[in-house]
């Protein structure tokens, strides 16, 4: 495309049509046959988007080399000698690789949590509004859930210190009281209800939204024909879900919750607000001395005290972070694109493969077919009535 | 999917900007009120008189224990020299606040530890071979609130204290307690402690208080972070006032100013008053200079003794340098700390922000110390 410019007249290009171009390579010669003319906007917005996309790059870069360059005197630095990081927040680890620990501990015990509850509860909205809901209903509830996102973290974290905390308070009482035995709920229970549990529920919810969001666009997804097959061979709702929507959105649930898992890694001012840190490595739920303490909290808690080196520290700390998130999307995108075997697919276009649900574009007959098939392989396709009556074989084969 | 890479890119860009925002505020008391400089100018020992013809900003941070303090002295100063702003970032809070200001963007730090040996060194680069002045500014005390129902005065002695926030003393009617109070009632419950979870200046003081006067109990080192796990650490002096008020069978520790409608322990059968801070720096407080005129202060809590005396005081510092790069700004400067160290000044925060005075006679220090600021 580089060689546009010299047919920028519009009458050479027009007079001499393709030749010059000829020798540049079949991408030019087809460009060029699109349009023959080409246009002040199209280099303006060609020039703007490249130049988007390349400021991406730079300032990903840029961010990771700041963190990298920020990091290394306190990474390399020894902790138990030097006097700016032997006392505050820092005294009392040997080296970096001793603070960051349980921190990384902390941030990914805290963001599972939130993904237990968070996940489940996401994808039931998004089947609800997809699947369930009156049309007039499902518009009103999502654009509610969306809503959700729009709220401030600090919000969630007053509201989980003013109403979360008290609420859980007879919760973590029973739980200490009854199921003390259990690693997860030992330990002194707490007064105040400034736990992990507390802080791990408003995190869940803080990441609803963007669970619902993507999950319900891939449900919606799901081929009409797949569901009206699956209902007309006699499946119920929840059967008829279970063997077109489900197989379908699989991987798209997948990304949907790794997106709202990085979300979780990253939030902070809630978690500071709400949970009673300690840099520990520790299970328990109800107590108020033996939270794991997350990297992000651990940052704005501890900036604004810190000298030049302790930011460094925890700048480092950041790096960390910025690793997790990085491995966590790899690994989302990873799942995405590996599991399903569609990837040639999309491939094939000569396009860049969309992320999350869109490289999962419906395959059309085939899995229709597929779908049908399993469901006709039951032999039951005149029935209509209950559940059950589908085995876990046509599951399984719906789900190829 | 670079999207989800530029979301995770953007979520530490949105950890940083948090971060810079968290400020470790602890001060809750009003300071709307403009009070005019004039209402209790009266009677005033140590005066200075802002030349109200001076323009310009100073811009400065750093402790937010003196957040709101600064705001009365904003206000007052500005009502008399109208050309002056004067911008104050607590958000930095003291460390960054000393960051900044080493770096060359504030005119004045306010830090809640004078500077170390080592930042004093490097602040010559900007300072000039003087070196910077600490000079103590703010007074408070750190007040031990509780929530324990049923019982409306409480009293602990100072080695209770200790054993309670090393987390020796677990429940509320240990002997050591019932001892510090005669014939109250003390429940069963457990002791939750309430600690900071983020850095702060009142934890530098408060520790300060319990490894100079409990060193066998508080083994700990006096430092600015909270240093034993076990305790319910909050996040700023709100959070542990909330926190407390929550919770029963809580006892925390925050700025006086700050703890709102909490109540407060007596410590050593004497209840925190402004005069009883102020007593507290006039009895215990020396000079150790690191510098010719610097005012580093250093508390002997031995000497905190008395029904008068509060024994937790808490003390916060304007850091400025001995020689400005740029003459205005050193008149400006001047003219506002030299301002905020007079006896009016002290009146306005004790008023607006609930803090105790400097004694007149480390005002006048200040003021000889400033003087030689150019």
């Amino acid at each position: 495309m580089q060689s546009a410019p010299t047919s920028s007249s519009g009458s050479s290009a027009k007079t001499t049509g393709n030749t010059p171009l000829g020798g540049g390579g079949s991408k030019d010669s087809a460009a060029t046959k699109r349009s023959t003319r080409v246009r002040p906007g199209d280099f303006i917005f060609k020039g703007l988007s490249t130049g988007s996309a390349v400021l991406i790059m730079v300032i990903l870069a840029g961010v990771a080399l700041f963190l990298i360059i920020s990091a290394i005197p306190a990474i390399t630095a020894d902790w138990s000698t030097n006097d700016q990081l032997n006392t505050g927040p820092t005294a009392a680890f040997p080296n970096f690789w001793a603070y960051v620990g349980p921190l990384i501990w902390g941030t990914l015990w805290s963001a599972a949590i939130a993904l237990l509850f968070g996940a489940p509860i996401g994808i039931g909205i998004a089947l609800f509004i997809s699947h369930y809901a009156p049309r007039r209903l499902a518009s009103i509830l999502g654009y509610l859930v969306d809503l959700l996102a729009a709220v401030p973290s600090i919000v969630f974290g007053l509201w989980g210190i003013i109403v979360i905390r008290p609420f859980l308070l007879p919760l973590s009482d029973w739980l200490s009281a009854n199921l003390g035995w259990i690693p997860l709920f030992g330990g002194a229970v707490t007064t105040t209800g400034s736990t992990i549990l507390a802080g791990a529920l408003v995190l869940a919810v803080m990441i609803l939204p963007i669970i619902t969001s993507i999950s319900r666009e891939i449900f919606l997804q799901t081929p009409r024909l797949h569901e009206e097959a699956a209902l007309a061979l006699g499946a119920t709702r929840w059967e008829m879900i279970r063997l077109s929507v489900f197989p379908y959105a699989k991987s798209g649930i997948v990304s949907a919750t790794l997106l709202g898992l990085g979300r979780a890694l990253g939030e902070t001012m809630a978690i500071a607000l709400i949970i009673s840190p300690a840099i520990l490595v520790s299970v328990r739920l109800i107590t108020e001395g033996q939270n794991s303490q997350t990297i992000a909290a651990n940052i704005a808690l501890n900036f604004p005290i810190a000298t030049t080196l302790q930011r460094d520290a925890l700048i480092g700390t950041g790096l960390m972070l910025f690793v997790i998130s990085l491995l966590v999307n790899s690994i989302a995108r990873f799942i995405v694109s590996g599991g399903s075997g569609k990837r040639k697919k999309s491939k094939g276009n000569g396009k860049p493969s969309m992320p999350g649900p869109l490289s999962q574009v419906p395959t059309g007959d085939a899995a229709t077919v597929l779908a049908m098939d399993a469901v006709g392989r039951s032999g039951r396709a005149g029935v209509v009535d209950t559940e059950g009556h589908i085995s876990e074989d046509d599951i399984e084969g719906a789900g190829k | 999917m670079k999207f989800k890479n530029v979301a995770a890119t953007g979520a530490v860009f949105v950890a940083a900007a948090l971060a810079l925002s968290a400020c470790a505020s602890s001060t809750t008391g009003s300071s709307t009120t403009a009070s005019t400089a004039s209402a209790s100018a009266t009677a005033a020992a140590v005066v200075s008189t802002p030349d109200a013809s001076l323009t310009g900003t100073i811009t400065a941070g750093g402790s937010s224990a003196q957040a709101n303090a600064e705001t009365a002295w904003t206000a007052a100063y500005t009502s008399q020299v109208k050309g002056v702003t004067v911008n104050y970032d607590k958000s930095q809070g003291s460390g960054g606040g000393v960051t900044n200001w080493l770096a060359g963007s504030y005119d004045f730090a306010g830090s809640d530890a004078p500077l170390t040996a080592a930042q004093q060194t490097s602040s010559q680069a900007n300072c000039g071979t003087g070196g910077s002045l600490n000079l103590p500014v703010y007074l408070d005390g750190v007040a031990l609130i509780y929530n324990l129902p049923g019982v409306t005065t409480l009293n602990l002695s100072t080695n209770t204290i200790a054993n309670i926030f090393a987390l020796k003393i677990t429940t509320w009617n240990d002997p050591a307690i019932a001892a510090d109070n005669p014939g109250v009632t003390l429940p069963t419950s457990a002791i939750t402690t309430v600690t900071r979870s983020d850095g702060s200046g009142t934890t530098q003081n408060f520790a300060n208080f319990l490894s100079a006067t409990a060193p066998s109990i508080w083994t700990y080192p006096a430092t600015n972070t909270w240093p034993i796990a076990g305790t319910s650490a909050q996040k700023g002096g709100a959070g542990v006032v909330q926190a407390v008020g929550a919770g029963a069978g809580t006892i925390g520790y925050a700025d006086h100013s700050a703890i709102g409608t909490a109540t407060a322990a007596t410590v050593n059968k004497v209840a925190f008053s402004q005069a009883g801070a102020t007593a507290a720096f006039a009895a215990g407080a020396t000079t150790v200079p690191t510098t010719t005129g610097d005012l580093s202060q250093k508390f002997d809590y031995t000497k905190l003794t008395g029904p008068s005396i509060y024994p937790i005081p808490l003390l916060s510092y304007q850091i400025v340098c001995t020689t400005f790069k740029d003459p205005a700004q050193a008149a400006l400067t001047k003219s506002y700390v030299g301002y905020v160290a007079s006896t009016q000044g002290q009146q306005i925060a004790a008023k607006n922000a609930g803090s105790a005075q400097v004694p007149d006679s480390m005002l006048t220090q200040i003021q000889t110390s400033l003087a030689t600021v150019k």
